[in-house]
């Protein structure tokens, strides 16, 4: 008993460093007062709670959490890209399809980061915990369409849903495009600096549309580690409230296309038509409901106009991510899918639009503050 | 200007603790074994307290023989108003029910606070 206590006070007295110098003094002055404590497990008890002092307000749960998942994502990385090189015969000319797409993917995941680092587009992670599990979950995700789309070539081979083997000249024009659009965006920033900004995202949507047509699996996998990185980031426009709408309004509507497509699918393909229609109409109706929720939970005052534009771009958000979420779920689970990794977001953004509109044209009715608990009114 | 503020039942034992007399320093084993909380409530409870500046904290000056120095704690003056605002039975009413409604809010209502 006395060796772990003085392991728990020595612990205590070192993790007291981690914290920042105004906090400091707290878990300290814990630590000095264990000494008053009756010896045993009174005092180790007291020492604990000194412990989760310093847990809490070096919000190490939170960090420790969020750091586990990244290396998840990592090793999962890790464990797609060995996939990718393992399954299929090197002469095969769709493991060199299947090992670009997945290079290009992971690549992706530890490249953004790196390049917006510093503007803070895709990084740093945002503080919130919602924040931080969708970082997780989203990163996860495009990692799983890796594991997704080598587990299907391994299966099925080449196939009427395929796209068919590795074309070098692609690959090739699509990485000029992309050169081609950032040196003419430093060359344009540094020749007309005051330039309207509108003008520069137009050509790189250009730019993006035509890597797009020439690698399209690649540039979704971009796409989409892009987006999940910048709506986590602590710049990120989306709200937490949005945010979590988005992502449960996504993952439910996916998990429940899942199912009906296992139902569905498995015994005809006639449904294949209808159940896609029920799949885009399912998600622009529940990411208007998203929407709505998200407008609503937006806090504010000042100009009503202001707060009514701001709430129906929190719905659009909301329902842009309901639809990417169910996007990339989806393709997770059936590749074939992909196609939802672009009609997803747009209906979602639709939807949530509309919801989010609706929502702010009809704002909460304040309610009157009611005390729950004891009702001790003070007056001065 | 008049504004809500909302503490837990342990933040109003922890309160009625130091106005229990508010012009001594009090230190934390003193203050827990008054409140029966634990180490990993009380202080995060005086550290919201101290953030708002409703308590003030310093260490025990000299060095004391035969024990480390002590983390001192007192209510400011608007830690005092805020505390003393509640009735006269507030703190051992909140101190029976700290323990059978541990973690319900407790509203205090209609604080006035010192601009």
């Amino acid at each position: 008993m006395g060796g772990l206590t003085r392991a728990l006070a020595g612990l205590l007295r070192y993790t007291a460093r981690l914290l920042p110098p105004g906090r400091r003094q707290w878990a300290e002055a814990a630590g000095a007062e264990a000494g008053e404590v009756a010896a045993g497990w009174p005092r180790l008890r007291w020492l604990a709670g000194g412990l989760w002092l310093v847990a809490r307000e070096a919000k190490m749960m939170r960090k420790v959490g969020y750091w586990l998942g990244a290396g998840a994502v990592a090793a999962g990385a890790a464990w797609v890209v060995w996939l990718s090189w393992r399954t299929s015969p090197a002469a095969d000319p769709q493991a060199v399809t299947d090992r670009v797409r997945v290079l290009v993917g992971a690549a992706a995941l530890v490249v953004l980061p790196w390049v917006g680092r510093r503007r803070g587009w895709f990084g740093p992670a945002g503080s919130s915990i919602t924040a931080r599990l969708v970082r997780v979950a989203g990163c996860a995700a495009v990692c799983g369409l890796g594991v997704a789309v080598v587990r299907m070539d391994s299966h099925l081979g080449l196939g009427p849903h395929s796209p068919g083997p590795f074309s070098l000249l692609r690959e090739i024009i699509a990485l000029v495009l992309v050169g081609a659009a950032l040196a003419a965006r430093a060359a344009g920033k540094a020749r007309w600096p005051d330039a309207d900004p509108s003008a520069q995202w137009f050509l790189a949507a250009i730019a993006g549309l035509l890597v797009f047509f020439a690698v399209p699996l690649q540039a979704l996998a971009i796409v989409y580690a892009a987006g999940v990185l910048a709506v986590t980031s602590l710049r990120s426009p989306v709200a937490n409230a949005s945010l979590a709408a988005g992502a449960i309004t996504g993952l439910a509507v996916s998990l429940a296309a899942g199912l009906a497509t296992y139902e569905l699918a498995s015994s005809s393909d006639r449904y294949v038509g209808l159940l896609f229609l029920s799949v885009v109409t399912a998600v622009f109706l529940l990411a208007a409901l998203a929407g709505v929720a998200a407008a609503r939970l937006l806090p504010g005052t000042g100009d009503p106009e202001e707060l009514r534009m701001a709430r129906g771009r929190q719905g659009l958000l909301a329902g842009s991510v309901a639809g990417a979420v169910c996007g990339l779920l989806l393709t997770n689970l059936f590749v074939v899918a992909v196609v939802m990794m672009v009609i997803g977001p747009l209906a979602g953004a639709g939807g949530g639009a509309i919801g989010g509109l609706i929502a702010a044209d009809h704002p909460r009715r304040s309610r009157p503050a009611r005390s729950r608990a004891a009702g001790l009114f003070a007056r001065f | 200007m008049a504004r809500r503020a909302e503490f837990s039942a342990q933040t109003l034992s922890v309160l009625a603790a130091l106005c229990a007399e508010p012009r001594e320093w009090r230190h934390g084993y003193g203050i827990a074994r008054e409140t029966g909380l634990k180490s990993g409530t009380l202080y995060p409870i005086l550290i919201r307290l101290a953030d708002r500046g409703l308590v003030e904290a310093r260490w025990e000056e000299g060095q004391p023989a035969g024990r480390p120095r002590r983390h001192l704690y007192r209510l400011t003056p608007e830690g005092l108003a805020s505390a003393g605002a509640a009735p006269a039975d507030t703190p051992a009413q909140v101190r029976a029910g700290a323990s059978r409604q541990a973690g319900r809010r407790v509203a205090v209502r209609g604080v006035r606070w010192a601009d």
